[in-house]
């Protein structure tokens, strides 16, 4: 290689002989308009939008970059006015031929250009090609194929196949069609063969992919595959290009699948689903209607980085539809198809995709025809009510029996029968199919390997009260493969899963562990501050409203702050963009950071650990929250959006621009943990905990260890809750590991995270004071008494469900006919709003109860909907099938419960059967809701945790931090989380036990706040700051007469700075200087 | 035929032919190509012959049909040597008056001679007349000396032995050397310098020693057909100078590269290839000097763009003929790759005697800078058109006014379009403009490959840039955007100006546009398409102005600007023009003044035509 020096722009630059003026420029950044060049493709030169100046002898002349020779002593100009003269009337000319093409405007404006002054002599209005060639180059040069090629000269010139007929020797790879700048190429016009596109498995069949591809932009690893199925190299020999154009040379041909072994001490499967495939319903037309589409289908829609970038269209014509349908229980519930149990969370997902479609396009109506609501989840109920009276989504009860199709219009027709028995027949624009989980089909041949069995329904088969153990001993379960499950309930079996997969092999623990290294941290202190902005398009989520380009461009003229770099990145988040982030950072030597994107709740640690690694203190990084703060809540207005959005950039400028690195020491751990509540959940905790190594202290505050499970005997699937319960207790009694404080009360607790110190009081009022590293909160929930309900209280024949399973346990039924009413306290219009979750379940249990003692007995069950969710369906099934008779009725008509003559009356209208049935049972059984322990409040102001408006606690983050408080170290589980089963408490509280292990495994932790720093020459010792401080941290020191800090207690909340009066305290990250100039930079005329 | 296995041999056939080629021998030399052969010269030669065998002198008087002799105005042309009677419109009917007359008595036949139509007087002697007087005909002189079928005739006046010559007695930087001393410039329009040019494909390394050297005969300008009238006319000193500058560059292989249109050239190369062939002067060893070398001919499918040298080598590789970028030049990377020299057919047609008489010969002749003679095809509105060789420097007046005899009709002169369609309009004023490469290009026109098309009075100069335009836009390649887009462009706000819809913005545009299609565009087809408008606008802008402002077309070509009037007190109501009216324009009773309706008018200009008392004006 020879090398060949020249300039260009005047700044000095090699490249190698051989290389073009262009391959130089691109190599040294330098942005040159092109139309015509592609990588792969031989040099062409004909669009010449690339052409630059080159001077010699004091005159300029023009050529193309894309062709002309690297050659030493050239003088390059791209960019002289000469040069952009000549490119702005070229893009004009360029502009005739290419009918608007939003790609070339978009180039166009980039030049200055944004009108043509020439007219167009095209006759094909959709004719859109600017005749780059680079299809017909693509074709010949790198497909080997030349199937099209250009016919005629000048302006009569056409692409087109040779003899201007359809070309047989097309392979329709798509080559040429994916290369056009303006997309005008047709595959289907020129080719006499088939065309196939390959569909995108992650946008689910509703766009194509290229053949190399990234299944989608958050793919980790974020890195592109070659889908050896359709890539014309692998199966041909021929193409090539992305070798040609990956600049990291990373493209390997030859790579061969690897098989690795690796010796593990326990195996967790977590597979996750797939959907009922919907063509199987053929009724519903799925396939050949194309505006029938599936629930995932939707939801890619409703994605910004979706098919139609987050536009609700209709795959038909592109239209937004006014009328969208979504169908409930397509391949769930649905014996022909044997999938007959309920698939747990579609009627909460059709609820959130009908508010999110009404969202995107106000105006939109939306309605869920369904069988029963099955919203049991936390939050679910009121989420669904809020669906109805406040977006206006129209539930409808009925199962619709078929779709048609308006082939003029591809509209949708459904005929059905409304719930007062009239026939409906209503048109849709879109129907969405809320299709049900199953489990993948090969893991049927994985699970067979593995030796792992599945049960009938082709879920892993796993005992009752043992939710992640498989039949093979050290393989665990996760997730939708155990029974279909929503996210929050994912996440906790998973972390279950992780304890449970821990549990034998914890004497390993940290053996495999590599410690992450930093490279040494620079002092930038002293230097300028040099800040690179980088703003995030986040998909279209940002870019969609704000103009992130131009919020770049601006805050890239703030040199006067210091800002020596700002661009946009798709995804700023993605590892490509974070290396890339690290890449500017040494490039241009920067020392601070802002990055303008979503939440700095999940995110700022992301790019704080890229500060890190590059070497700069993790405080001198700020985030612009101007996805949240911007374009979410100002939609409608993207101009004024992206002025707030400047000025939010230009804040964090301002207060980064102030920042000072801080060091923090980490605090030594703790390792034990206290357990507050001693029934199912935190027996279980501290079980899991003791076998994992950790001491714990178990507080329960009743005489005796148990809870709510003391009073259950029966379950559905058969085991004897006393049995396990017996065993549980005994074991955690005898384990030396575990201090079981009984009668005992948590009376206060300090300090944080790895660090807590607990005061337990006995029921002697003595304190007892213990140190814990973690804390988990298990107090449980109990049956409320539903006294004023249905005339409970006033007839002993008036019971509760857990008393009727007490009953049915002491053998005491004396009962023909059994009425039981559900939602009784659970689901009301105000107060407990919420569903109860285990009720109806508990209900057919105990119906089957009483049918297996007493054959004859009438069993009536009173319902709004049933909510037997997943696999519970089954047993719903079974009641019916031993004659239970269900009825349901409506909230605004609800059963009325008397005594007449001795006898208990029911009055009830059936609203299926529009009957009014009057019966006459011998017992009558309310389901009474879950309540939560009478105890939460006191512990969550000892804790400073939040709780539900309900009483329950209120967790850090409802999907992906179910078991975790905002406060770090403390964690929950069972039912004071919300109303859940045994075998749902028990994978709650082995999540939650896990979450404790990440805390009491560590050796020291490093904490959240950054404390505040005390000018103590300027302190007089008031102890203002004393008092207010939540955390202790701040005394005055008896000494000195002055404020010091404990710097591990201070999190940094700056209430001492707020109460001070001579403004000592100075939070850091949020100095009164940062405040002061971000106000001024919030108020900044632009 | 034997072979000719040295110099020697050669030089023993050169005198035996030259013996038998006797200058003061009687011979009559009839042009026999197309332009001539128009008129039907091809039959004047048999009835010659034939008559010449009724008088038993067929052994005494050669009949040589030759290649063109220039004067195609007066065409077909017979020279009668050794006297050099020049009998112009000779038709078949005159072969026994000639031979009669002329070869047996002595006596020259008035009637077909040419009249020198500004003395009246008739004009006996071919150097005489004022068409060749002032020529200068190295190049084109010996076509009317040989037969071009005849290799024998080309070695009889010397042919092959300036080859000889390089091949013997020169090195190849010897013949370079000398060619750069010649100053000969490349004819083909750009005028680079011929010497240089092979000295880089000499220079170039070819990794498998293969060179080639191209002979560019893809004459496309409309009415230029100098390089066909040679090829036709003298094939074997093409082939030399190709020989030699293959030679030269170190290239044992050569392609004639003729568009198809000239069937009569491709047939006479065909002959020639042959004959020099069985002569041992292609092949391998020629002349025993060890040289090797062999041609092929390529026939182009006749696009204007494939004159350009990248075009044609993308051509000859049977690839679509468009041009690509340069660099890399032919000279490093030329046909499939390999180093190739492309030169105009007129530029190889020099070499040989730049070789023979040496480089001071050549030297002596033309201007500072441009040396040598040039070929134009002198034609328009000339009076003697045709085609003339010149040396480098003469004045456009000499051209125009001397040797193409004026104006016909007595019409004004208006301009002079020089250098093919993208050539350019030089005006009046620029008359006495010596004609040499750099002369022409300052004044915004080009040599190129020497077209000269004369304009009078009548001809519009917005309507002659709109023309060429059309031929350009039809002719560009379509491959690059300047030259496909700005062209149609640049023609459609033409056709506005000539059609009344023109705004002085145009005028801006039109030069904006015209710039950046001249600097930004792939190839000198759209580096030069702008120079017909440039240079009408920069020498006729008050005509552009007429259209635009005015509405009006001072040469009265633009139909959609002309108004046709009747003078009512000319007007003698005849009815000729109402007759002659296509489109029922024109009414009026008889013996009364007739009028026009401008609505109805198509401006088809009959009823001006058919006006025996010019009553109907042109507005």
């Amino acid at each position: 290689m020879t090398t060949v020096k020249f300039t260009i722009n005047g700044q000095p630059v090699e490249g190698e002989k051989g290389e073009t003026v262009l391959d130089v420029a691109l190599k040294y950044n330098i942005d040159l308009p092109t139309l015509c060049y592609h990588k792969a493709l031989l040099p062409y030169g004909a669009c010449r939008l690339c052409v630059v100046e080159l001077v010699a002898g004091g005159r300029g002349r023009l050529v193309a970059a894309c062709t002309h020779p690297a050659e030493e002593g050239l003088s390059v100009l791209t960019d002289s006015e000469t040069v952009k003269r000549n490119r702005k009337v070229v893009m004009e000319l360029i502009m005739t031929q290419c009918a608007g093409s939003p790609e070339i405007l978009e180039m166009a404006k980039k030049l200055g250009v944004d009108r043509t002054r020439f007219r167009s002599f095209k006759t094909d209005p959709e004719d859109r090609c600017i005749l780059c060639g680079l299809c017909v180059r693509m074709c010949a040069e790198r497909m080997g194929q030349s199937a099209i090629g250009f016919s005629d000269r000048g302006y009569k010139r056409k692409v087109k196949p040779p003899f201007d007929t359809q070309s047989e020797v097309c392979q329709t790879c798509g080559a040429c069609s994916f290369v056009c700048p303006t997309k005008t190429i047709k595959l289907e016009q020129f080719t006499k063969n088939k065309t196939k596109p390959i569909l995108s498995e992650f946008d689910m069949g509703l766009r194509s992919r290229p053949a190399v591809y990234i299944s989608y932009p958050q793919a980790v690893p974020n890195k592109p595959v070659i889908d050896k199925k359709n890539c014309v190299r692998l199966l041909k020999g021929d193409c090539g290009v992305c070798k040609e154009v990956c600049k990291a040379g990373a493209i390997d041909y030859d790579q061969k699948e690897i098989t690795e072994e690796l010796d593990v001490g326990s195996i967790i499967l977590s597979p996750g689903f797939e959907t009922f495939a919907p063509q199987l319903r053929e009724e519903y037309g799925f396939g050949i209607f194309p505006n029938v589409v599936t629930s995932l289908q939707f939801e890619r829609m409703l994605s910004s980085s979706g098919p139609f970038k987050g536009e609700v269209k209709r795959p038909s014509d592109g239209k937004h539809p006014k009328r969208i349908a979504w169908l409930q229980c397509v391949g769930s519930r649905d014996e022909p198809s044997g999938r007959s149990y309920c698939s747990a969370v579609c009627c909460t997902y059709a609820t959130k995709e009908a508010i999110i479609a009404k969202e995107h396009a106000p105006g939109t109506d939306a309605h869920i025809f369904f069988i029963d609501m099955r919203t049991y989840g936390k939050g679910f109920e009121e989420y669904r009510t809020r669906a109805e009276k406040e977006y206006g989504v129209v539930y409808h009860r009925c199962r619709v029996p078929n779709i048609e199709e308006d082939p003029k219009t591809q509209d949708l027709i459904m005929n059905y029968r409304d719930e007062t028995g009239s026939t409906k027949r209503e048109r849709f624009d879109l129907v969405v199919l809320s299709v049900g989980m199953q489990t993948p089909d090969d893991l049927k041949a994985l699970a067979k390997k593995l030796g792992v069995d599945l049960n009938e329904f082709g879920f892993a088969a796993t005992p009752a009260l043992e939710p992640m153990t498989t039949s093979r001993e050290g393989i665990f379960v996760a997730g939708a493969l155990q029974s279909p499950k929503d996210i929050p309930d994912t996440v906790s079996q998973g972390l279950g899963a992780a304890a449970k997969a821990t549990e034998g092999i914890s004497s390993e623990r940290g053996t495999l562990a590599a410690v992450e290294s930093f490279p040494p941290e620079k002092d930038v202190n002293a230097e300028e501050p040099r800040i690179g902005v980088f703003v995030c398009h986040c998909g279209t989520n940002i870019a969609g409203v704000v103009d992130v380009k131009e919020v770049a461009r601006y805050i890239r003229t703030r040199h006067d702050l210091g800002v020596v770099f700002a661009d946009t990145g798709l995804y700023t988040c993605s590892a490509d963009h974070l290396k890339h982030m690290k890449e500017i950072i040494d490039e241009r030597q920067l020392n601070r950071v802002v990055v303008a994107s979503c939440t700095p709740r999940t995110h700022e640690p992301l790019f704080q650990n890229t500060l890190k690694e590059s070497g700069i203190n993790q405080h001198l990084f700020e985030l612009a929250s101007v996805r949240e703060h911007v374009s979410w809540v100002h939609r409608s207005d993207p101009k004024k959006a992206t002025e707030k959005a400047k000025h939010m950039v230009l804040m964090a400028v301002e207060k980064v621009r102030r920042a000072e690195a801080v060091h923090k020491e980490p605090a030594k751990v703790t390792h034990s943990a206290l357990i507050i509540g001693g029934g199912l959940a935190g027996l279980t905790v501290a079980a899991e905990l003791s076998s994992q190594g950790f001491e714990t202290h178990l507080v329960e505050q009743e005489a005796e260890l148990g809870g709510n499970v003391r009073n259950i005997f029966h379950l559905l699937s058969g085991e004897d809750p006393q049995k396990y319960l017996k065993n549980l207790i005994s074991k955690v009694m005898s384990d030396p590991k575990v201090q079981v404080h009984l009668t005992a009360r948590v009376r206060d607790v300090e300090g944080f995270i790895g660090n807590f110190r607990a005061r337990i009081e006995n029921k002697r009022g003595e304190l007892q004071e213990v140190a814990v590293g973690a804390i988990v909160v298990a107090t449980g929930a109990k049956e409320l008494v539903p006294t004023g309900y249905f005339g409970f209280g006033t007839d002993p024949r008036i019971i509760t469900q857990l008393q009727l399973d007490r009953v049915l346990h002491e053998g005491n039924l004396d009962a023909k006919t059994v009425v039981m009413i559900q939602c009784v306290g659970s689901r009301e219009d105000t107060g407990r709003t919420y569903c109860s979750r285990v009720c109806c379940s508990e209900a057919v249990k105990n119906a089957i109860e009483v049918k297996k003692k007493r054959p004859d007995a009438n069993v009536f069950v009173l319902y709004r909907d049933l909510r037997t969710y997943g696999l519970n369906e089954q047993h719903y099934k079974r009641a019916r099938e031993l004659g239970v008779q269900f009825i349901r009725y409506e909230n605004e008509d609800k059963p009325v419960a008397s005594v007449v003559d001795g006898r208990l009356r029911v009055e009830v209208n059936d609203h299926n059967l529009a009957t009014r049935f009057i019966l006459r049972p011998d017992l009558l059984v309310l389901s009474a809701a879950t309540i939560p322990s009478g105890t939460n409040l006191e512990l969550a102001q000892i804790l400073k945790v939040p709780q539900t408006e309900h009483g329950f606690f209120m967790e850090a983050h409802a999907k992906i931090a179910p078991l975790s408080f905002t406060a770090e170290g403390i964690y929950m589980c069972g039912t004071a989380h919300s109303p859940r089963f045994m075998d749902e408490t028990i994978t709650q509280a082995l999540g939650a036990a896990q979450k404790a292990v990440e805390v009491l495994s560590k050796e020291t932790v490093s904490l959240e706040g950054i404390p505040v720093y005390i000018d103590a020459d300027r302190c007089t010792g008031c102890g203002y700051c004393e008092a207010v401080c939540p955390t202790k941290a701040i005394k005055i020191n008896a000494h000195t007469g002055k404020a010091e800090v404990t710097e591990v207690l201070c999190k940094g909340c700056g209430a001492c700075a707020a109460a001070c009066p001579s403004g000592v305290p100075s939070p850091r990250g949020f100095t009164k200087d940062q405040i002061f100039t971000m106000v001024d930079a919030a108020l900044e005329e632009l | 035929m034997t072979k000719l296995k040295t110099v020697a041999d050669l030089e023993k056939l050169h005198s035996e032919l030259a013996g038998k080629k006797d200058p003061r021998r009687r011979a009559i030399a009839v042009c026999a190509v197309p332009g001539c052969g128009a008129y039907g010269s091809e039959k004047v030669p048999p009835a010659l012959r034939e008559e010449l065998k009724k008088r038993g002198l067929e052994d005494k008087v050669e009949v040589l049909a030759t290649g063109c002799q220039g004067f195609c105005e007066k065409g077909p042309i017979m020279v009668i040597r050794p006297e050099d009677i020049l009998y112009i419109s000779v038709k078949p009917e005159d072969a026994a008056e000639i031979i009669d007359e002329t070869i047996i008595h002595g006596r020259v036949v008035e009637r077909l001679l040419y009249k020198d139509p500004a003395t009246g007087q008739k004009v006996v002697h071919e150097n005489e007349i004022p068409f060749y007087k002032y020529q200068t005909r190295n190049i084109f002189g010996p076509n009317a000396r040989i037969d071009p079928n005849s290799i024998e005739d080309y070695i009889a006046i010397g042919g092959y032995s300036a080859l000889a010559k390089a091949l013997t007695k020169m090195t190849p930087e010897q013949v370079i050397d000398e060619v750069k001393r010649s100053g000969l410039r490349g004819r083909g329009g750009a005028g680079f310098s011929c010497g240089q040019k092979w000295q880089f494909a000499r220079q170039a390394v070819s990794p498998d020693g293969v060179k080639y050297v191209i002979v560019n005969g893809d004459e496309g300008d409309p009415g230029a057909y100098m390089d066909r009238s040679l090829l036709e006319g003298n094939p074997h000193s093409v082939i030399e100078g190709l020989m030699i500058g293959a030679y030269a560059i170190g290239a044992c292989e050569g392609y004639l590269y003729v568009r198809t249109e000239y069937p009569l050239a491709i047939k006479r190369l065909h002959i020639a290839l042959a004959q020099a062939e069985e002569y041992g002067l292609l092949g391998t060893n020629i002349l025993g000097t060890g040289f090797n070398f062999t041609v092929r001919i390529f026939r182009g499918a006749g696009a204007f763009v494939c004159g350009e040298e990248t075009a044609l080598l993308a051509s000859l590789e049977s690839r679509v003929g468009e041009p690509r970028g340069k660099p890399p030049f032919p000279a490093q990377s030329g046909l499939w790759g390999k180093p190739t020299n492309i030169n105009n057919v007129k530029t190889w047609a020099n070499i040989a005697p730049i070789i023979q008489n040496g480089a001071e010969w050549f030297n002596s002749i033309g201007t500072k800078t441009s040396k040598g003679t040039m070929i134009f095809s002198l034609v328009g509105k000339i009076n003697n058109s045709g085609l003339v060789e010149v040396p480098m420097g003469i004045t456009l007046r000499k051209m125009i006014y001397d040797i193409g005899g004026g104006i016909p009709k007595g019409k004004r002169f208006k301009a002079v379009q020089m250098g093919g369609p993208s050539g350019g309009c030089v005006p009046e004023s620029l008359l006495d403009l010596p004609i040499d490469y750099d002369q022409l290009t300052a004044a915004g026109a080009m040599m190129g490959s020497g077209g000269m098309i004369v304009m009078d009075e009548t001809t519009c100069m917005v309507d002659i840039a709109k023309y060429f335009l059309n031929f350009l836009k039809d002719e560009s390649c379509g491959k690059c955007t300047p030259c496909r887009v700005g062209v149609t462009q640049m023609h459609a706000i033409l056709a506005d100006i000539c059609e009344g819809r023109g705004t002085m913005e145009d005028l801006d545009t039109l030069t904006e546009l015209a710039d950046v299609v001249k600097n930004a565009s792939l190839c000198l087809l759209g580096g030069t398409a702008p120079n017909p408008v440039l240079t009408t606008m920069r020498y006729f802008k008050d005509e552009y102005v007429a259209h635009i402002r005015d509405k009006k077309c001072p040469a009265h070509v633009c139909k959609k600007l002309i108004t046709y009037k009747v003078d009512a007190e000319k007007c003698t109501g005849c009815g000729a023009c109402l007759k002659a009216c296509p489109s029922q324009a024109v009414s009026g009773e008889k013996k009364r003044s007739h009028a026009i309706d401008p609505a109805k008018c198509i401006r088809c200009g009959a009823c001006h035509d058919a006006c025996k008392f010019n009553a109907v004006e042109m507005l």
